[in-house]
């Protein structure tokens, strides 16, 4: 069995907090669907952990910065850094923005040794970051404990050759990311990599199928994929001209998306699928760009569209040094590592399926077409009026695919919600109203909540409704302990003689109408 | 024995290839996938079903929804049988929509999206939900231009969604016509009480299969925002 190929893999710890331009010192979060993705090491301090909830990270920190995700802004930021190690080695791989790898064994004979090229990496990415954020490196046999070596760095982390498998044995099972596996093994009494590493092959191929093999082969310090598994280069690649040459990033995205369908068309008629896309890119005073991207899983054709997105933007906008010096004239993808394509199982019941990927599909395409703000989707938050429980965010900031919103049972209640049935139309600009008693007097409610008479009439846009039925007033005092958001509200239920039922708030003096059950 | 093993000799072998195909198309027509009729509908809410032709939604096709106090309730709870049973479901152009109303309904929030698209785009909006999502609910502001509409139709026909509407500005008119004839709230007193329930007649109509006249009563919304029958 041959060993993997020696691999230095430098990472910036917490880049989407560092992309977010938030200082380091100072509490903060990125959140994407509702959870936690990373925390700067102050908030890290005060508790708040990746898979947080928005509401849970709050509570545990009252002063967190919480900022939405933009992968894009990640990846464009992370370019100049990765643009710093090209002299080092001309194939420097992107895992996501944020970690890199480089194959290390050709650098380290001519800089003299793995260390010395370490501190090289170090350095250079340190010059282009100013201290923005740290840089941690980890030199080892194969990607997999190489960025592991990396994570455990102080900072930097060299494991002997042919010692990964010792290096990777007391690490907990939790690294590999496949939380089911994971959870599954740690069900059966196995924590560790070494004590996964131990079971027989064929056993583990056995219960675990092609996927716990490659967990397998990772824990026991060797590659994923057996060599012969990979399957030969072969020129699949597909380019696009660009005329005339593109210098903006949207022009060329449109581009990215096609390019990407396209290569995937064909990699899907072949039955393969891969794991690392080189983006190739040639302006039009003849420079050519190129970087390579890796992802864990195999990429998909949106995954493949977004990271040449992402890298065109990082060319495009980068620093004046690394730009290029003309439009951009021609864009490849060279599929470079490819594996065979197991497929996915869509599921049957919930989980992925065929429809969740067209909804998924055309909330992109309108997105696309009509800007971020048109498409939306329901987020479940917490409040007492009918707009607080559920708000609308960007279809673009969720994961569509096999998406679960049930409502927490354990949730505790907010008191002072309204009864079901809920209004079918909630106004985010309520109209104004004047509500009449039987003497043609305003109706009000003084500091203690009583009325001042029974509403006997509305006038809505001057036409005069009678109230046949309403109750009330039932009052809110919200945020009392914030003077910026400190509400206080009568709300009342009221059926005029149209026959449509309204719930009228009366703020400030003024009367309100906030929904409508039609 | 000998003679049948050299029949096969004895015949063409363009002749043979053309028979075997023959025999072949048979088969591939007995094995067809066959759309049968109760394939092409989407289901509804039990008490819904006596206002549609063949209980159900029919793909393709496009309902209408009147009345004053009633019609919005009414179109979410439609939606909400298709939506409960794994359909993704589409709102256009009602952003102020009662989201919770919604979930009360029965509908699945994480199978929906709000779509709120200027009137020039409405039309391409649309067109662009059809045929990947099932339910696409719409209450045009504007006029639909007659153009848009038969297009429109004729996507939906050949995509299989259902569409909404709600608000009569939808020029050729609808399969299914639902209208809320009558509507009377229950529970709310004069200072005391709150909104219970509703209590609505609902006639229908429409072309073809949905002409015959129907009607039913219930609570719409019923106690705890889905529909309920009166009795």
């Amino acid at each position: 069995m041959s060993a993997p190929v020696r691999t230095l893999v430098a990472w910036c710890p917490d880049w989407p907090v560092v992309a977010t331009g938030s200082p380091l010192n100072e509490p903060a979060a990125v959140i994407f669907a509702n959870r936690v993705v990373a925390a700067s090491l102050a908030a890290r301090t005060l508790g708040v952990q990746r898979g947080l909830r928005r509401r849970a990270a709050q509570a545990r920190c009252a002063e967190l910065v919480i900022h939405d995700r933009d992968e894009a802004r990640e990846a464009r930021l992370f370019e100049p850094v990765v643009a710093s190690l090209d002299d080092i080695s001309p194939r420097v791989e992107v895992t996501r923005p944020g970690a890199c790898a480089i194959v290390v064994r050709g650098p380290s004979r001519y800089f003299g040794g793995d260390a010395a090229v370490a501190d090289l990496v170090r350095n250079r990415m340190g010059e282009v970051l100013e201290g923005r954020a740290e840089v941690k490196v980890g030199v080892a046999d194969g990607p997999f404990a190489a960025a592991l070596a990396a994570r455990a760095a102080d900072p930097v982390r060299l494991v002997e050759e042919g010692t990964a498998a010792e290096f990777l044995a007391p690490m907990r099972i939790g690294v590999l990311e496949r939380p089911e596996l994971s959870d599954v093994l740690i069900r059966l009494g196995v924590r560790t990599l070494g004590a996964f590493a131990a079971l027989p092959v064929g056993d583990v191929l056995a219960r675990f199928g092609a996927e716990g093999r490659g967990a397998h082969r990772l824990a026991a310090g060797l590659d994923e994929r057996p060599p012969d598994a990979r399957l030969p280069p072969a020129d699949w690649s597909v380019a696009a001209e660009i005329d005339p040459p593109a210098d903006r990033v949207d022009r060329v995205a449109f581009v990215a998306r096609s390019l990407a369908d396209e290569l995937h068309r064909r990699l899907g008629k072949e039955g393969v699928t891969c794991v690392r896309v080189a983006i190739e890119a040639q302006t039009e005073h003849g420079e050519e760009l190129i970087r390579l991207w890796r992802h864990e899983g195999a990429l998909t054709d949106a995954a493949v569209a977004d990271r040449v997105r992402w890298q065109l933007d990082g060319w495009l906008n980068g620093s004046a040094a690394t730009r290029p010096s003309g439009g951009i004239a021609r864009v490849a993808l060279v599929p470079d590592e490819l594996i065979p394509a197991t497929g996915r199982q869509l599921g049957f019941w919930g989980g992925e399926t065929e429809i969740d990927e067209r909804a998924a599909r055309v909330a992109a395409r309108l997105q696309g077409q009509l800007g971020a703000d048109a498409v939306m989707v329901p987020e479940r938050r917490g409040g007492r009026h009918a707009h607080e429980q559920l708000t609308l965010v960007p279809s673009a900031t969720v994961e569509l695919r096999g998406r679960s919103l049930t409502s927490d049972p354990e949730a505790p209640p907010w008191p002072g919600a309204l009864p079901t049935p809920s209004p079918t139309r909630v106004f985010r600009n309520p109209g104004s109203v004047d509500v009449h008693d039987a003497a043609g007097r305003p109706v009000t409610v003084d500091g203690r909540g009583r009325l001042s008479a029974s509403p006997d009439c509305l006038m809505i846009d001057g036409k005069k409704q009678v109230v046949t039925a309403w109750a009330g007033p039932w009052p809110v005092d919200e945020r009392w302990w914030d003077p910026g958001g400190h509400r206080r509200q009568a709300r009342f239920q009221m059926i005029a003689d149209d026959g449509v039922a309204r719930l009228l708030a009366l703020e400030g003096g003024r009367w309100w109408i906030t929904a409508v059950w039609d | 024995m000998a003679a049948a093993e050299s029949l096969p000799h004895i015949i063409d072998p363009a002749e043979a290839l053309d028979d075997r195909k023959a025999r072949l198309r048979l088969v591939a027509d007995r094995v067809a996938p066959m759309a049968l009729a109760r394939e092409r509908t989407l289901p509804v809410l039990p008490e819904l079903v006596d206002l549609l032709p063949g209980g159900a939604l029919r793909r393709g096709s496009v309902v209408g929804v009147n009345g004053m106090g009633g019609a919005t309730s009414l179109a979410l709870a439609l939606a909400a049988g298709p939506s409960s049973a794994g359909s993704w479901t589409a709102i256009v152009g009602q952003p102020e929509l009662g989201l919770v109303a919604a979930e009360e309904a029965g509908i699945a929030l994480e199978r929906l999206l709000v779509v709120s698209p200027e009137p020039s785009s409405w039309a391409g909006a649309v067109a662009a939900l059809v045929g990947s999502v099932d339910v696409v609910l719409v209450a045009p502001r504007h006029r639909v231009a007659a153009g848009d509409a038969r297009r429109l139709t004729a996507r939906l026909r050949e995509r299989g969604s259902v569409m909404i509407h709600t608000g009569g500005r939808w020029g050729p008119g609808a399969d299914v016509q639902l209208d809320v004839a009558h509507s009377e709230w229950v529970g709310l007193g004069i200072g005391h009480g709150m909104l219970r329930s509703r209590r609505v007649t609902i006639n229908g109509g429409g072309r073809g299969a949905a002409a015959r006249p129907r009607s039913a009563r219930l609570l719409l919304p019923g106690p705890t925002g889905a529909p309920a029958s009166a009795g």
